[in-house]
């Protein structure tokens, strides 16, 4: 589904991606761990299509298609999802009307009608009392005076929303309590699927406890330095970064 | 003395003497000596008034004929801001009201032309002439009191629902000049809202130098609104004075939306504890319109609020400016102030000034300020593309919700629909926009 070969970034002309090789295939959930500074969210954010992020090297395919040659919107519409760590609050602009219009922009790309108002009110509130979220979320702009969980949550219920084959969720484990993370955990284990693909960017273990991957690959200095399987995540946990840290490229 | 000050000259020696003949004569003389504002003013230094000062003046006709036919030629009567079966329409050409205007009987609510009123008692509304403070910034409204013919005084002295719309129609060339005047006068704990609405007869290019006095005594409420949508040539000064008592409060709303060169000031006074002011602008530049917007805002009495929020839209290569000031008087402690201004650059050759001031001569007072001016943020630009939005969309969205601010304070839910569908024809993407009010 996702295939990143030798990819190449910098952001603001200092370069943060330095050669990631990455094949998640479909019903795969991958997690993408290490330090801080490693560039876990710029991979993230070139993924999804982040203009000011310039790409020097390298490809990255989605489905096949050469997803660096998309617009952001585009990669949304073809079924890329992006997690963001710090959604952005925008006063003004209504939470529904967001989701509504996402929606339809996906089905318009899909050559489907738009979604009835009734129902997509009805899959709102379902969606919602999923995400044990209140309805004040209704009413306000998008993420506006939301707290931290309240935004994560926000984040996921989007994501069930849209039903994205590739969901790349970065750091949404981070700021939440316990239970706030295990609601989490059940959104996105709820969207698990042969037909799709999760990729879970974190720095701690605690989330891989909830949503247990398939592999774990820790990215440090810009690069993939280890690859396994989800015993990987709680050798980190024990150990501490510094273990892998100038390792080759696994 | 330049052609333009010649001419008000001339026009000031023709006029017959009436009531206000000492008030009339004072204001004219300090026009005369101050002379039409020019860069080197410390309010006018971003409008060049240099070719209107080039120009000889006529004064512009009364309603005539051609002018009180209805409003199919007006430009701006496509932005009907009241269904006029909600609302008392009152209609002024040039600022002179229409000779047989019915005069319509609501409770609560005196409508009189200031020219009867001078005939008949000229004591009553002599203080709505006295010079403003700030008088040689604003000496148009020197030349207002010195040269306007008639206008109207609406004395409020109950709760009035329906909403009451002056709708000013300017008629006449570019030779021309008109001074309408609006008093409004509302009385102890009474209560209105009042929609002044500028247009334009065609292609009129008319120099239209307006002036209203709001004066809110005692408890009274009064939410103002004066609206620009004069056509493209036109020139619009226009002043306005509020001056409020005790508990009184005030909702005031400026929005720029026509007119080539505009400039708005509104001058307040919060002359007794427990005024309160509330003050909106929403000014749009488009094609190469000018919009100057002037507020100066001064706490006379302790325990006065005011609120100033202005948002500014610039495109093409429009210029829109927002220059604010707080004056808190000596003595007048628990002042509570707030400036935000936001600008929106939609356009690289747009232009937009902001300027917030604060000048406090009390103690513990509360003041606050603050000015952005930027082009659309990125950061919820790029979260709207990666939901799948494109592109005229999200920017659409995000200028409308830069706006929501100013349009969700508007109580007259039929003027506000009104104004957010000429705001958004002059926004880039219009028809994108228009899918998600």
């Amino acid at each position: 589904m996702l295939e990143i070969s030798d990819l190449a970034a910098r952001v603001a002309g200092k370069e943060i991606l330095n050669g990631v090789n990455l094949k998640v295939n479909a019903g795969e959930v991958h997690a993408i761990m290490g330090p801080n500074g490693s560039g876990k969210s710029t991979l993230a954010q070139v993924l999804a299509g982040r203009e000011d992020y310039e790409v020097t090297r390298g490809t990255a395919t989605f489905e096949g298609r050469d997803l660096l040659a998309m617009p952001a919107e585009e990669r949304a519409r073809a079924g890329l999802f992006l997690g963001f760590q710090y959604p952005v609050e925008i006063p003004g602009v209504n939470n529904v009307y967001l989701l509504k219009a996402a929606l339809n922009a996906k089905r318009k790309a899909a050559g489907e009608p738009e979604v009835d108002a009734y129902e997509f009110l009805a899959l709102i509130r379902q969606k919602m009392k999923f995400m044990q979220m209140s309805e004040a979320f209704l009413t306000r702009g998008v993420n506006e005076g939301f707290s931290g969980g309240e935004k994560k949550r926000n984040e996921v219920l989007q994501m069930l929303v849209l039903e994205p084959k590739l969901a790349i969720l970065d750091e949404t484990d981070s700021g939440l309590d316990i239970d706030a993370l295990k609601v989490v955990s059940t959104g996105v284990n709820s969207l698990r699927d042969p037909k799709r693909a999760v990729v879970l960017v974190t720095h701690y273990q605690r989330l891989l406890d909830y949503v247990v991957p398939d592999q774990v690959h820790v990215l440090s200095g810009g690069r993939i330095v280890k690859s396994g399987d989800k015993s990987l995540a709680h050798e980190l946990e024990q150990r501490g970064y510094d273990w892998v840290m100038g390792t080759k490229v696994a | 003395m330049n052609a333009a000050l010649r001419s008000f000259e001339t026009q000031w020696r023709e006029r017959v003497p009436d009531a206000l003949q000492a008030v009339r004569e004072q204001a004219m003389q300090r026009f005369l000596k101050l002379g039409l504002p020019s860069l080197r003013d410390e309010t006018w230094r971003y409008t060049d008034l240099r070719s209107v000062a080039a120009q000889s003046f006529a004064a512009a006709a009364c309603a005539d004929g051609g002018a009180t036919d209805g409003g199919a030629t007006q430009s701006g009567a496509g932005l009907l801001l009241v269904d006029p079966s909600q609302a008392i329409t009152l209609k002024l050409v040039n600022g002179c009201p229409l000779p047989d205007a019915e005069i319509p009987l609501i409770n609560g609510l005196e409508i009189n032309n200031i020219g009867d009123i001078l005939k008949l008692d000229p004591k009553s509304v002599r203080r709505f002439f006295e010079p403003p403070s700030d008088a040689d910034q604003r000496r148009w409204a020197l030349l207002n009191t010195a040269l306007f013919i008639d206008g109207l005084y609406l004395r409020i002295t109950q709760s009035i629902s329906t909403p009451i719309v002056i709708l000013h129609v300017s008629s006449g060339e570019s030779t021309q000049a008109a001074h309408p005047r609006l008093i409004i006068d509302a009385q102890p704990g009474a209560s209105a809202v009042i929609i002044e609405h500028h247009v334009s007869q065609g292609e009129s290019a008319l120099l239209s130098n307006s002036n209203t006095h709001i004066a809110l005594a005692r408890d009274a409420q009064v939410e103002h609104y004066r609206i620009y949508s004069t056509g493209s040539g036109a020139t619009h000064l226009d002043s306005l004075d509020i001056r409020q008592a005790k508990g009184s409060r005030c909702r005031q709303f400026t929005v720029a939306l026509g007119g080539g060169l505009v400039r708005s000031s509104l001058e307040a006074q919060l002359q007794e504890p427990g005024a309160n002011l509330d003050s909106y602008a929403l000014l749009v530049g488009h094609q190469d319109r000018h919009v100057d917007c002037v507020n100066i805002v001064t706490h006379a009495a302790p325990d006065t609020s005011s609120r100033q929020t202005a948002r500014a839209i610039a495109s093409d290569v429009s210029r829109v400016i927002f220059n604010s000031k707080v004056i808190v008087n000596e003595g007048a402690k628990n002042a509570d102030s707030k400036q935000s201004c936001r600008g929106l650059l939609l356009s690289p050759n747009a232009e937009i000034d902001t300027r917030p001031q604060l000048e406090i001569h009390a103690d513990e007072v509360k003041c606050a300020h603050g000015a952005t001016t930027g082009r659309l943020d990125p950061d919820m630009l790029f979260y709207l593309l990666s939901r799948g939005l494109d592109r005229d969309t999200a920017q659409s969205l995000l200028v409308y919700a830069f706006l929501a601010d100013v349009l969700t304070g508007m109580s007259v839910t039929s003027a506000r629909g009104a104004i957010e569908n000429a705001l958004i024809s002059q926004l880039p993407d219009s028809q994108t926009l228009r899918k998600f009010r």
